[in-house]
């Protein structure tokens, strides 16, 4: 008899999760404790593992949808099994709402939503726990695409859209979404007469208001998210890069007949991911009550688009020489730019690291990226004069600043990590051993 | 830039490609001495004389197939049709042959032909003389279509049809050729691509999309609806074969909502055409079905106050649009106009 793995609660606040990424496929063989899927929760991408021994018979919510907790999101049972016919998403617990004022628009036949499943007699056919087609949600389809893409669940408008028969339409979104005024007709409140001038509207030819791409709303959302959330405080440190400045030229001399390039930023990947390794008391990111322990460092690297910013994560930096950083952070930033970025390459990062130095930006702070535990902000290398054994130097400085999450660790820790960093960067040949 | 009405611009082009291309003829009924039903060739019987301005009897069938010989034989005729509804007694002509012969030959002869028509409605023709058959031709594998809705696009787009090697069915409009716009002064380079359709005015909220006069009676619309607060994009189609969906298809991906308008009938109609396309390309984009409007699904009526309610009026699209918008939760819409 196949078991039901439910939508589990992983965060103290979650109503309902996204499946990330499945990790194992129908037709695979899991073992308790195995990771099957990763859930993004409302906090964060959190790995789900199987409690049973058996294959995984069938994928029920599928990559990037969502479900309520408790809803069935995949079936796990003996090999060969037969999956049932009505194995569908909505035939679990009640936590889904029963379908009412949605007349003439049954669900899809797989959504099951018509008939109860013969393996549990009795039990109300519910539907389907996700905003899509065939769940039974009246919506136009810009509602149900702009509701995906701004993390809305529809259900909560369900019955009530301003279109024939309470359609949700595209102006429910905007409301719902807090994106009144922006372009099209979203400032009409029901009830009123003709469009009212709203502070979002543009007053003059002057302006014009133009609609956020998906990565930028993600961007807005995960950034207020991080800010709001966050206790961020901020270490300042001024790293002397005289010698890695001389050890990259000293690369390059010698990589140059193989085209290869190193840049002072691959440097600071690998002396972050070292740090971190050595700093386990700051490697770690808050999930509720509990730490998340990183074993391995996965550095992000922002990377700036012509209107957008996306963070690809280079994995297992630490095992990593410098060579490899810079081959791969360079095949990252340029896929990046072309917008071929695979999702598991900007997820699951521990660290991330925004340099401006190219911009000449002596010294800032940055967000931290959720559900890191901290953002090192890179300036500008600049000369400066430097008081070393009572004599006055010019030494290249180079300003930095990490921001924390003052959940995840504390000062002192984050002093350390910034100390490990500095070292390793100020005696840098400790980069390649 | 010169301001010209359609008919002049339409009598420019002619007069520009009888000139430029000794090949390029005209033929017709009383289009010489008489200068035409509606004087589109005012003077060109007098400049190029009766043999490259050939007047015709009554005999739709016997000129167009004419037409069709000479074009296969490497002249370029422009053989004008006095309405489109008398186009019907030579559609053996124009669809199974003008159409087909490239295709039946193996393309070693092609039809470089242009059929001028107008069609339209307005002036109590009655039944018989108030018709919109262009989406009967645009029907046709093998023609090609275009209807333009202003003299620059007019101008353009007949020495485009002129120059092109297969045969293009011109519609005109008969309430169009008063209608006064600039075109470019003489100039043998200006032409407007076939299979192009053109923005002819910004919006965010709304896509009006027509072809031929209802452009102008969509731009007025557009214009009311402006004054509660909705911009609506009007796209004028230009051509109905080739159709450039792609520029509905980017307009409708930004307004969401879509509204087709045509003179015609709507039934099998261009807003039919249209949706099916939209559906398919813009389903994700799409925030209430797409919605046409078209002229009342009977024989024109000859009395004027039943022709005024059988015509797409700016009153019937102005309302047709107010109830799209007011079905995607714009309440402000209303169901027509106060």
């Amino acid at each position: 008899m196949a078991v039901e793995v439910p939508m589990p609660r992983l965060s103290d606040t979650m109503e309902q999760g996204t499946v990330a990424r499945w990790v194992k496929q129908e037709g695979d063989r899991v073992v308790a404790g195995d990771v099957i899927a990763e859930i993004d929760t409302d906090k964060a991408t959190m790995e789900l593992t199987a409690y049973e021994d058996g294959v995984l018979l069938k994928i029920l919510v599928g990559e990037g949808e969502s479900a309520d907790l408790g809803t069935p999101i995949a079936l796990i049972g003996a090999e060969d099994e037969e999956v049932p016919e009505t194995a569908a998403r909505g035939n679990g617990p009640a936590q889904t709402a029963p379908q009412e004022d949605q007349p003439g628009d049954a669900g899809a036949p797989e959504a099951g939503g018509g008939e109860p499943a013969p393996s549990e007699p009795g039990e109300p056919p519910a539907p389907e726990a996700r905003s899509a087609v065939g769940d039974g949600l009246r919506a136009s389809p810009i509602a149900r695409r702009m509701a995906a893409e701004g993390g809305l669940d529809l259900r909560e408008l369900a019955g009530k859209g301003s279109g024939p028969d309470g359609r949700i339409v595209k102006v429910d979104v905007e409301r719902a979404l807090g994106q009144e005024g922006g372009p099209g007709a979203a400032a009409v409140e029901p009830g009123t007469t003709e469009r009212a001038a709203s502070p979002g509207q543009p007053p003059s030819a002057e302006e014009e208001i133009i609609e956020a791409t998906p990565m930028l709303r993600a961007v807005a959302r995960r950034m207020s998210e991080s800010k709001a959330t966050v206790p961020h405080f901020y270490l300042d440190a001024e790293i002397d890069m005289g010698r890695a400045l001389e050890l990259r030229e000293e690369l390059n001399r010698a990589l140059a007949d193989d085209g290869e390039k190193i840049s002072v930023n691959d440097l600071i990947v690998r002396a972050a991911a070292l740090a971190l390794v050595e700093n386990p008391k700051f490697h770690r990111s808050w999930h509720d009550g509990t730490f998340v322990l990183h074993k391995s460092a996965h550095v992000g690297i922002a990377v700036a688009l012509d209107d957008g910013l996306i963070v690809p994560v280079l994995r297992n930096v630490e095992q990593k020489s410098v060579r490899e950083i810079a081959r791969e952070s360079r095949d990252l930033a340029e896929r990046a730019r072309a917008g071929k970025l695979k999702q598991t390459e900007i997820e699951g990062g521990t660290f991330t690291i925004s340099n401006l130095g190219m911009y000449g930006i002596p010294s800032f702070s940055a967000v931290v990226n959720l559900p890191e535990p901290g953002i090192l902000a890179v300036g500008a290398a600049v000369k400066r004069a430097v008081v070393r054994d009572d004599a006055v130097l010019i030494r290249p400085i180079m300003a930095v600043t990490l921001s924390v999450d003052h959940r995840a660790t504390s000062g002192a820790e984050g002093a350390r990590l910034l100390g490990s960093i500095q070292r390793l960067l100020e005696q840098p040949v400790l980069l390649l051993a | 830039m010169a301001e010209v009405t359609y008919r002049e611009a339409l009598r420019r082009a002619l007069d520009e490609e009888l000139d430029r291309d000794e090949r390029v003829f005209l033929m017709g009924e009383e289009i010489g001495r008489f200068e035409g039903s509606y004087k589109v060739t005012a003077g060109l019987w007098a400049k190029y004389g009766p043999k490259r301005v050939r007047e015709t009897p009554i005999s739709e069938e016997g000129f167009v197939g004419a037409g069709i010989g000479a074009a296969m034989l490497g002249l370029r005729p422009v053989v004008e049709i006095m309405t489109i509804n008398f186009i019907l007694v030579a559609q053996d002509m124009v669809v199974n042959h003008a159409a087909k012969i490239r295709y039946m030959f193996g393309g070693k002869v092609g039809v470089p032909m242009v059929i001028r028509t107008p069609g339209g409605a307005g002036a109590q023709l009655t039944a018989q003389h108030s018709q919109s058959l262009e989406v009967w031709f645009a029907h046709v594998p093998g023609l090609k279509v275009v209807a333009p809705s202003n003299p620059r696009d007019a101008y353009g787009l007949l020495k485009t049809a002129i120059r092109d090697d297969d045969p293009v069915l011109f519609v005109e409009n008969l309430v169009l050729y008063n209608v006064t716009g600039s075109i470019p002064e003489p100039d043998e380079d200006f032409t407007v691509p076939l299979g192009s359709a053109h923005v002819a005015r910004e919006g965010t909220d709304l896509t009006i999309v027509a072809h031929s006069y209802t452009v102008r009676r969509a731009l007025a619309v557009a214009d009311r609806l402006a004054q509660s607060g909705f911009e609506a994009e009007v796209v004028d189609l230009r051509s109905l074969r080739p159709l450039d969906v792609d520029t509905v298809v980017e307009s409708v991906r930004k307004t969401n909502r879509v509204l087709i308008a045509e003179e015609g009938w709507a039934t099998f109609g261009v807003g039919a055409e249209l949706a099916a396309r939209i559906g398919r390309a813009c389903f994700d984009d799409l925030d209430a079905p797409p919605e046409r409007v078209g002229g009342a699904e009977v024989p024109m009526p000859y009395s004027k106050p039943l022709e005024l309610a059988a015509l797409v009026l700016e009153d019937k699209l102005e309302a047709a649009a107010r109830s799209l918008l007011a079905e995607c939760g714009l309440a402000g819409a209303g169901a027509g106009r106060d």
